[in-house]
């Protein structure tokens, strides 16, 4: 992790802060030799440049950076925080202690005490105001304790709590009610020694089960993939046919499979900039764990990036303007925003639509993300998630180079 | 007279139907500064961008220094620079970094301050084109246009909606261009340009060359018709006294 941190500083730091270095640098400029030479691979030297151009103008766009960068963390401060507490099973309820006994107070503190599991609404204190509240489901249930609980009979205080509840919440009662069946259990047997011949205890299994967390990170890394692979070029091809930016390109020689591949080499690096803030973010503040292999699970990414990347290089190297590229991507992207798992779960999805959900270019991505970098998985493992990309990106490269047009 | 550097012979182009430019022929000679002159519609445009190997010629053929454009247009674009009629660069990207991209798209690896400097805009080597005034966005246009060394020249009307001051400029600009050898083709609307920068100049109208020669013999042609000014000719115009009041300075 820290070496990732270390890179990301670095880079940001010298694509935010190039200026401090430029004083050096025109200096040594300043005493030109011959004024063209011509580089060792001149091809490289294209691609290489034209890649290393875009990078740089993309990290000047303030905009860009916030859409593309900013827009997903927020989407992860939202999401995140859903699934933080998702873990553990929490009460909202109302407490009502009608009782005077000396138990009863222990027991009332101790239900307020025990947080984790019980958020208790301080403006419940009797039963009229307690039905309100759960005829609006703001309370789950209500706890009562009655005059006479806690009070001593045949040696040791006994009495009965009740839960009222509305019927609305009847799941969430009868799990309070089991819940405080168990606590029950343990004060009886305090008082009264019993002897239990089956017991049942539960036993995680390994620490490496997924959680919705995971399933959060890993749709978003394809949330902002899209982001920035589709909507990306959508917009800026067309504002650059517009320019003639492209037409000064299409003068020179430059081929457009040179422009695609500095194309896609720049939005690697973005993606993959944006990407590793983004998982940085996601263990930092959420504690999400990558188990799987670092270079591995980029070496994933880029290919996914690459892919994904080809259908915005389609639509936006094929529209005139972007009245033509807007709708397109609209109809292209949406499914695969909801669909391909990248804000909801595909495992919640009813069976046929999961079915068919397997097949859109994302879906494969944001599995295979997941499979290595929360399930620790090796790419040897994921070799259809690998095999359906590689098929899409035949496929959407095929499309791309065959409509582009450069003006 | 050495061969031409280019050479158009009967040259077609069509759009939706329409027929832009109908047959038209003419050679230009290695070094010289050729002018195509004419009202807009009369085909200039097109003529240049079929010999820059932008649009497919539809019948006829042009050759750049002994290359086919139809049949070998990238060997073509290694050979010609083209200064756009819209100043189209890249947003939030410095002139150098501009400069460095235009070389590595022949290629090339250049120091781009050299050649701001043949235009005069080595101060403003860190700024965006955006935040250039149009003068200099013009004359950043014909630097980048010049990064390979090509050994034809585009310029499509370089000093439309430019001040005097800077179209005085950019004329200086062409002449040392020329200068170093290169062959020039332009476009303009501008007579007094013509006369002052071109050695040739071919007059177009409805996608025909009506005439070409240099500029003198065909003022001379016109006045051997008998052609005689309504007004009497002064010895200054009012161009003249603009500059003569704001001076030659640029003012960008």
């Amino acid at each position: 992790m820290k070496w990732i941190i270390l890179i990301v500083v670095v880079v940001l730091a010298r694509l935010l802060f190039g200026r401090i270095f430029k004083v050096s640098r025109s200096k040594r400029m300043e005493n030109p030799s011959k004024p063209l030479t011509k580089p060792k691979m001149p091809q490289l030297y294209t691609v290489s440049t034209f890649a290393k151009i875009s990078v740089k103008r993309y990290f000047r766009d303030k905009t860009a950076i916030f859409f593309t960068i900013l827009f997903p963390l927020i989407f992860l401060f939202v999401f995140g925080s859903f699934s933080k507490g998702g873990n553990s099973i929490s009460f909202h309820i109302g407490l009502i202690n009608q009782s005077s006994s000396q138990f009863a107070k222990q027991f009332e503190n101790q239900v307020k005490s025990n947080k984790k599991m019980f958020n208790i609404d301080k403006d419940v204190n009797n039963l009229d105001q307690a039905k309100d509240k759960m005829s609006r489901s703001e309370i789950d249930a209500t706890l009562v304790l009655p005059p006479n609980f806690g009070d001593v009979k045949n040696g040791h205080p006994a009495g009965q709590a009740v839960i009222y509840y509305n019927p609305v919440n009847q799941q969430a009662a009868q799990t309070l009610q089991t819940v405080m069946q168990g606590q029950f259990e343990d004060i009886n047997t305090k008082y009264v020694k019993v002897d239990k011949p089956f017991t049942v205890v539960g036993k995680s299994t390994s620490h490496q089960g997924l959680t919705s967390l995971d399933y959060t990170v890993s749709g978003l890394i394809g949330f902002s993939i899209i982001g920035l692979g589709i909507f990306g070029p959508v917009n800026y091809f067309p504002e650059m046919k517009k320019q003639g930016v492209l037409r000064r390109l299409h003068i020179t020689p430059l081929r457009s499979w040179q422009f695609f591949i500095s194309s896609v080499l720049s939005n690697a690096v973005i993606g993959l900039v944006s990407i590793a803030i983004m998982l940085i973010v996601a263990s930092v503040a959420f504690n999400f764990h990558i188990i799987g292999n670092y270079f591995e699970l980029g070496l994933f990414i880029i290919f996914g990036i690459l892919t994904i990347f080809g259908i915005g290089l389609a639509i936006g190297g094929w529209a005139k303007n972007e009245n033509q590229a807007a709708p397109l991507a609209n109809i292209i992207v949406f499914p695969m925003l909801f669909l391909s798992g990248t804000f909801f779960p595909r495992y919640t999805m009813p069976d046929w639509l999961q079915h068919i959900t397997a097949y859109l270019p994302l879906t494969p991505i944001i599995d295979g993300i997941r499979m290595i970098a929360t399930e620790g998985k090796h790419l040897t493992d994921i070799g259809p998630q690998i095999g359906l990309t590689a098929i899409w990106a035949v496929i959407i490269y095929a499309i791309a180079f065959r409509v582009f047009r450069w003006e | 007279m050495s061969k031409p550097i280019v050479e158009v012979e009967n040259l077609h182009k069509s759009y939706d139907g329409k027929e832009v430019v109908k047959g038209i022929s003419f050679e230009v000679e290695d070094g010289e500064v050729f002018g195509i002159l004419g009202p807009n519609g009369a085909g200039k445009t097109t003529t240049l961008e079929t010999i820059e190997a932008l649009r497919p010629i539809d019948k006829g053929t042009v050759i750049v220094n002994g290359v086919d454009v139809a049949k070998n247009p990238q060997k073509v674009k290694y050979m010609i620079g083209v200064q756009l009629q819209s100043t189209s660069f890249m947003d939030k990207v410095k002139l150098t970094e501009l400069l460095e991209q235009q070389a590595a798209a022949y290629g090339e690896k250049i120091k781009p301050l050299d050649f701001l400097k043949d235009v005069d805009l080595t101060d403003r080597a860190g700024s965006y084109v955006e935040h250039l005034s149009g003068g200099q966005k013009q004359r950043f246009s014909i630097a980048a246009a010049l990064v390979h060394q090509p050994k034809v020249f585009f310029m499509d009307e370089p000093t439309t909606g430019l001040d005097p001051q800077a179209r005085r400029n950019l004329w200086d600009l062409v002449q040392r261009v020329s200068k170093r050898g290169i062959t020039i083709i332009l476009t303009t609307h501008y007579m007094e340009e013509a006369e002052l920068l071109c050695d040739r100049v071919a007059i177009m109208d409805s996608g025909k060359i009506i005439a070409l020669d240099t500029p003198k013999k065909l003022v001379k042609d016109l006045l051997s018709k008998g052609f005689k000014k309504k007004q009497e000719v002064q010895q200054a115009s009012l161009e003249d006294v603009f500059i003569d009041l704001t001076g030659k300075e640029l003012r960008d």
